[in-house]
């Protein structure tokens, strides 16, 4: 009797389930909770490998900067330090001239970034919506300095600021950036320029039916909306004059006494090097003979390297919350 | 129609559409004004100086520069005789377009297909986020320089057989496996971390786009029942493909300025007696991207790619 009732209750059990699982709707939730799980699933593995892959030369780089001097011949050594230091840091620190040169750098690339969006936005919104005869002419003459390399300009503009006596002055900068010719200048025009072109039609001439300007339009209808493009370049812009040795070099901006600047000071890093041996007191962890020890040096300028991203990445965790609903925000939905 | 007709009109202040497209020429050059200057003064000039200078035979002396006119013998300088100690300047420029052509297709779909996944929700977003910043900041010439001296490191690790500690090749052969396997995995891994060093501006920028799509045209295909596998091709992708051709004109431009063409043309300019030269050598390449871009905007143009749906109307 009893066995009997076991089997009766499995099979009531499973006409149950049978039932539950071949209505549509369930059928439906769990089709669509299983692809979801596996849509996690392969995200997770991709983006954490590719995360690897990023990742790998620098937490090397890490650990070389967090191990003692005397440490970095020892073949023992391999992730984890023997000895923690900050010896490295102070040392790279001192070679730097770091918070004056990042206070510096600071500075010229948010000065330059401001006006490089002044510029590059005003002249995407005219190439985008305030078209009259001959603006794709000139739109080419855009696309072409983008596709100009610097080097093809660089020595006859050097003569041009030259004559015009900015050679060593950071205004030199500021005046390529606020006239729309700063480092990919082109480029961000052209960015704006399709962003512009991607706002619906309708808010501009809802705009113009209530009798906004021109300009009113474009600052308080079209500008907020553009929202992601503004963060996009503005971050661009940042950090390509953060990084950039190259104008710097040509108009001789930086200047280890009075205007040091990390890209500089990190190229010329080798010979600010013994100098702050000395003061750090390595001197005597390394023992004299610094010049014959390259991989120390190497070390130094990888050390200054990191110095130079990371004030880059902790400005970027929290850049990168704009990216989030930007349109949302805005309350103008087209 | 009561209610309507007591509605006052407002109507635009400067009268009418052709006055209002009057003022819109106005402010177009207003907000034309300080890119026209720039580009007058910083590009223009410049140009047409090295454009100048392509053509003739340049002397840096004492007194100055000494110039005589050489015609296209610079042009065909660059394309014919320029060597390097181990390729030449044709060379270069040939492989780099292929390169070009065959690495942006791969890019472009792998930094769209990166993007939406970096725009869904998941926990972590923002360090991954940050995490695949790291190439944007990487991309510097003072960091690669600096970072050369990384090179030394690592050939002195190799001595010592450290290197070996995470060296797939070395693993992967004590697996037993077939070595073109092998060296398939490897090659595709250092493949994978050269797109990643150059997708991390293509994926921002795709970033910005996808926020930029309306979020009600999403809310409303789920009520309607799409997946987001529908989603993506009929509603993200759509919209964001203006922005494709961006992203392509910026791995173009970048693909040439970072190759070793750009390097020839640097370093022939540092040889001062060669400025000539280098210059050409700058108005091949120049000429070779424009071409391509122009190629492309016939293909956008039959594929439909690109054109604002919102412009068409």
């Amino acid at each position: 009797m009893k066995k009997h009732d076991y089997l009766n209750d499995a099979r009531t059990f499973y006409k149950n389930a049978m039932t539950y699982l071949r209505k549509p709707r369930t059928k439906l939730v769990w089709k669509r909770r299983i692809s979801e799980f596996f849509l996690k699933f392969l995200r997770t593995i991709l983006l954490f490998g590719l995360c690897f892959v990023i990742l790998f030369p620098t937490i090397q780089q890490i650990s070389m900067a967090l191990r003692a001097p005397e440490d970095v011949n020892n073949p023992a050594v391999i992730w984890i330090p023997e000895h923690w230091s900050l010896m490295n840091l102070k040392i790279s620190m001192v070679v730097l001239d770091y918070w004056r040169s990042l206070l510096n750098t600071i500075r010229l690339s948010f000065i330059s970034m401001v006006l490089q969006l002044f510029s590059t936005a005003l002249a995407g919104y005219a190439f985008s919506r305030l078209k009259f005869r001959g603006s794709n002419l000139l739109f080419f003459l855009v696309i072409i300095t983008i596709v100009t390399p610097p080097q093809a300009l660089s020595l006859a503009q050097y003569l041009y600021f030259r004559a015009i006596k900015l050679i060593g002055k950071e205004v030199s900068i500021y005046l390529m950036s606020g006239l729309g010719m700063g480092i990919r200048s082109g480029i961000f025009i052209y960015i704006f320029r399709q962003f512009f072109r991607g706002l619906p039609k309708e808010l501009e001439e809802s705009a113009q039916l209530d009798g906004a300007s021109v300009f009113r339009t474009f600052w308080n209808i079209m500008l907020p909306n553009a929202r992601g493009a503004l963060v996009t370049v503005g971050l661009f812009a940042f950090v390509w004059q953060w990084n950039d040795a190259y104008y710097v070099a040509i108009f001789d901006v930086s200047n280890a006494e009075t205007f040091p600047l990390l890209t500089m000071q990190l190229i010329n890093a080798a010979e600010g090097m013994y100098q702050a041996l000395f003061y750090t007191g390595g001197l005597d962890l390394i023992g004299q003979n610094v010049w014959e020890n390259p991989l120390f040096l190497a070390l130094i300028s990888n050390v200054s390297a990191l110095l130079m991203m990371l004030p880059l990445l902790i400005m970027y965790l929290f850049v990168q919350k704009q990216f989030v609903e930007s349109i949302e925000r805005t309350g103008i939905v087209g | 129609m009561m209610a309507l007709a007591k509605k006052p009109v407002r109507r635009p202040k400067s009268g009418g559409i052709k006055g209002y497209r009057r003022q819109k020429f106005f402010w177009a050059i207003i907000f034309l004004l300080p890119w026209a200057l720039g580009f007058m003064m910083f590009f223009f000039v410049p140009f047409i100086r090295s454009l100048y200078f392509s053509f003739f035979k340049l002397q840096p002396t004492p007194d100055g520069l000494i110039s005589t006119y050489n015609g296209f013998q610079n042009y065909v300088y660059a394309w014919s005789q320029q060597v390097t100690s181990t390729s030449s300047f044709r060379v270069e420029l040939i492989n780099t377009t292929i390169d070009a052509l065959i690495n942006i297709p791969v890019l472009l779909i792998f930094s769209l297909f990166i993007a939406v996944m970096l725009n869904m929700k998941f926990r972590g977003r923002a360090l991954v986020r940050a995490i695949f910043f790291i190439p944007v900041i990487l991309n510097s010439a003072a960091v690669t320089t600096a970072l050369g001296g990384g090179e030394a490191i690592a050939a002195i690790l190799e001595e010592q057989g450290i290197n070996q500690i995470f060296n797939l090749q070395f693993y992967l052969l004590q697996t037993g496996m077939m070595p073109w396997l092998i060296n398939f995995i490897v090659s595709l891994i250092d493949r994978i971390y050269a797109i990643l060093s150059l997708a991390g501006v293509p994926i921002l920028l795709f970033l910005a786009s996808i926020q930029s799509v309306p979020k009600h045209l999403y809310e409303a295909a789920k009520i309607e029942g799409a997946t987001s596998y529908e989603a993506f091709w009929l509603i993200t992708l759509p919209n964001v493909s203006p922005h494709i051709i961006t992203v392509t004109v910026y791995a173009l431009v970048d693909t040439f300025l970072t190759s070793s063409v750009s390097t020839i043309i640097s370093n022939e300019l540092d040889k001062s007696t060669r400025w000539g030269e280098s210059a050409a050598m700058a108005w091949i390449y120049v000429s070779t991207i424009i071409m391509l871009l122009l190629i492309l905007a016939v293909v956008a143009k039959v594929f439909k790619i690109g054109g604002s749906h919102y412009e068409e109307a």
